[in-house]
């Protein structure tokens, strides 16, 4: 394997008396893009809210690039270079394209207590961004949020990862309630994203998408991992599923791995 | 671009308030008499004021309904201070604001810590100090500044005529504060945020924007600023009353829902703002001098509210229900 990027080992997540998470251990290295399956309940969000700060783990450590990080708080996740994309991509809907690819980080023109944000720069900056990850229309960066279609707004949301330089992207279900192109779109996203130097955790229900462009399927079950090293290239959408289900030795022969 | 400008939200308080001025001049000519106009600026100021904070907090997501228990509390307060424990003018302005300032911390933690409505948070807020302004005055109006000149009563209060206009100085700390308010709104990193929180909360704490003092911030600039806007009242009409400044909250609410703020938060306009406090100050003023008894005011106001939220409410289908 390459360099290694997140080593998670040994992570347990209590909900009261539940337990979501079970000893879980997960690599993902550089220029990695790994795919996340599991049936609902399967503990793939637990984890992706783990190591996006979303929630605290109740046991275990987490290192990026060899180095232990304590994530409690989703600030402490972006400075430790993890963005998430959430389904609903956490975007403003009034604010413009700009302001939301800034916020939080907004440049400051000028004398520093006016606080006045440099806009031309953020505009001319997302200008160029949103040709990067391929809209092809000519959107003004002013445009409200809440003019975009869905697949935009993914986009804007996968843009703004890719300014910052995340280490890691983290895309849950980014593929739900799209459309054929709008799929395909987010799915050219994520194979330029790891040729321009960025690591990438892909969940999603459809396996189908998952294969056409990971390097690697883990498999949860149960709120363990049940299979950590599935090559896409040499294995069956059947035998995944099997093995999501339960239903296949091909899990027990990966877990022992 | 003519589309682009009458689906601006100021627009439609824009054409009333223009309507106002033609209808009340053309019925009664002493309305737009120097001595008139100055006259509906200074009172125009003082709800200016506290509606100018409030569009700010209400883009953030928030509502402050104790502004304006804070209006006659802060003046009660300052003139108690000044009159009783024998401190100098100075030192009693510089702990009302200080006060002030600590009933908008209150506001403003109790509702991000606890996340209680603010609609809940400021009303219990109102209660406890418009109680507090009656129980240390018993009831009573306190007497206020008698004659004489200090720079602290001259800038909030004074006046002076250019020509036959007079201006209070008031005005320009309305227009002060105006400019300043749309600067952060619109320009700052600031505005962006309290934008975001007001929009997505959510998305704004994923981004790491700190919620919780962004709103305390501007809860804290909402008490001060009613304090400011009540104490200029009360040395103008050299009156402090426990009970001035009742049902304040509710027409300020007004004047910044009518100009074009969003209730629900995440938009707002500050120009929109200064039209909507402008309409309903004028509304009062002119339609005593058109002969329609001042009682009947309310009725006028409720007018305007329901008919512009009607108005934007037709627009916004016909546009799909965006913008």
């Amino acid at each position: 394997m390459t360099e290694q990027l997140i080593r998670m080992r040994g992570v347990n997540k209590f909900y009261g008396a539940v337990q979501a998470l079970h000893d879980v251990n997960l690599d993902v290295g550089n220029r990695e893009v790994v795919g996340l399956l599991g049936d609902n309940g399967a503990g793939k969000s637990t984890l992706i809210k783990v190591l996006s700060g979303a929630v605290p783990m109740s046991s275990g450590e987490i290192h990026v690039k060899g180095r232990k990080v304590a994530i409690r708080s989703t600030t402490d996740a972006i400075a430790a270079g993890i963005e998430t994309i959430y389904q609903d991509s956490a975007l403003v809907p009034q604010l413009s394209i700009a302001r939301n690819l800034f916020l939080g980080r907004e440049p400051i023109k000028g004398w520093k207590f006016l606080n006045r944000m440099d806009q031309e720069l953020m505009e001319q900056v997302t200008r160029k961004l949103l040709k990067r990850v391929g809209i092809e229309k000519n959107i003004p960066p002013t445009t409200a949020i809440s003019a975009l279609s869905g697949g935009e707004r993914q986009s804007v949301a996968i843009a703004r990862a890719m300014y910052f330089e995340s280490n890691l992207i983290i895309l849950d279900e980014p593929t739900n309630n799209l459309g054929v192109a709008e799929t395909q779109g987010v799915l050219r996203f994520v194979r330029e994203m790891r040729d321009a130097g960025h690591s990438c955790i892909f969940i999603a229900h459809n396996i189908h998408h998952v294969f056409q462009v990971v390097d690697r399927i883990i498999v949860m079950r149960g709120g363990r991992v049940v299979a950590d090293n599935i090559d896409p290239k040499t294995t069956t959408v059947q035998e995944v599923e099997m093995i999501i289900t339960g239903e296949s030795l091909l899990a027990g022969k990966a877990a022992a791995h | 671009m003519f589309q682009r400008l009458i689906r601006r939200p100021e627009i439609g308080p824009l054409i009333l308030l223009v309507a106002e001025f033609v209808i009340f001049s053309a019925m009664s000519p002493a309305f737009l008499s120097l001595s008139n106009l100055s006259n509906i600026m200074a009172f125009t100021v003082e709800l200016g004021l506290m509606a100018l904070a409030m569009t700010l907090l209400m883009t953030a997501g928030e509502f402050d309904l104790s502004i304006g228990s804070v209006f006659g509390f802060s003046a009660v307060l300052m003139w108690t201070l000044f009159n009783s424990a024998g401190i100098s003018l100075e030192a009693a302005f510089a702990i009302t604001m200080a006060v002030s300032l600590f009933i908008g911390w209150a506001n403003g933690y109790i509702t991000t810590l606890l996340a209680i409505p603010s609609f809940l948070v400021t009303l219990g807020m109102l209660l406890v100090v418009r109680g507090t302004a009656l129980y240390i005055t018993d009831g009573f109006p306190q007497r206020t500044w008698s004659g004489g000149h200090n720079w602290l009563t001259d800038g909030l209060a004074g006046s002076f005529y250019i020509g036959g206009f007079r201006f209070y100085s008031s005005f320009a700390l309305f227009a002060f504060v105006a400019v300043v308010s749309g600067y952060v709104l619109s320009w700052t990193a600031f505005g962006n945020w309290l934008q975001a929180v007001g929009g997505n909360p959510n998305a704004a704490h994923a981004r790491g924007v700190n919620v919780a003092r962004t709103k305390i911030a501007l809860f804290m600039l909402s008490s001060a600023l009613a304090a400011l806007a009540g104490i200029t009242s009360s040395i103008r009409t050299a009156a402090s009353n426990p009970n001035s400044g009742t049902g304040y909250e509710l027409e300020v609410i007004a004047m910044v829902v009518i100009g074009g703020t969003v209730l629900t938060g995440g938009r707002g306009t500050i120009v929109g703002t200064v039209i909507g406090v402008f309409l309903l100050r004028v509304m009062r003023n002119g339609i005593v001098f058109v002969g329609v008894p001042g009682l009947a005011y309310n009725i006028f106001i409720g007018a305007i509210i329901l008919g512009m939220m009607i108005l934007r409410a037709l627009f916004a289908r016909r546009n799909g229900g965006g913008a």
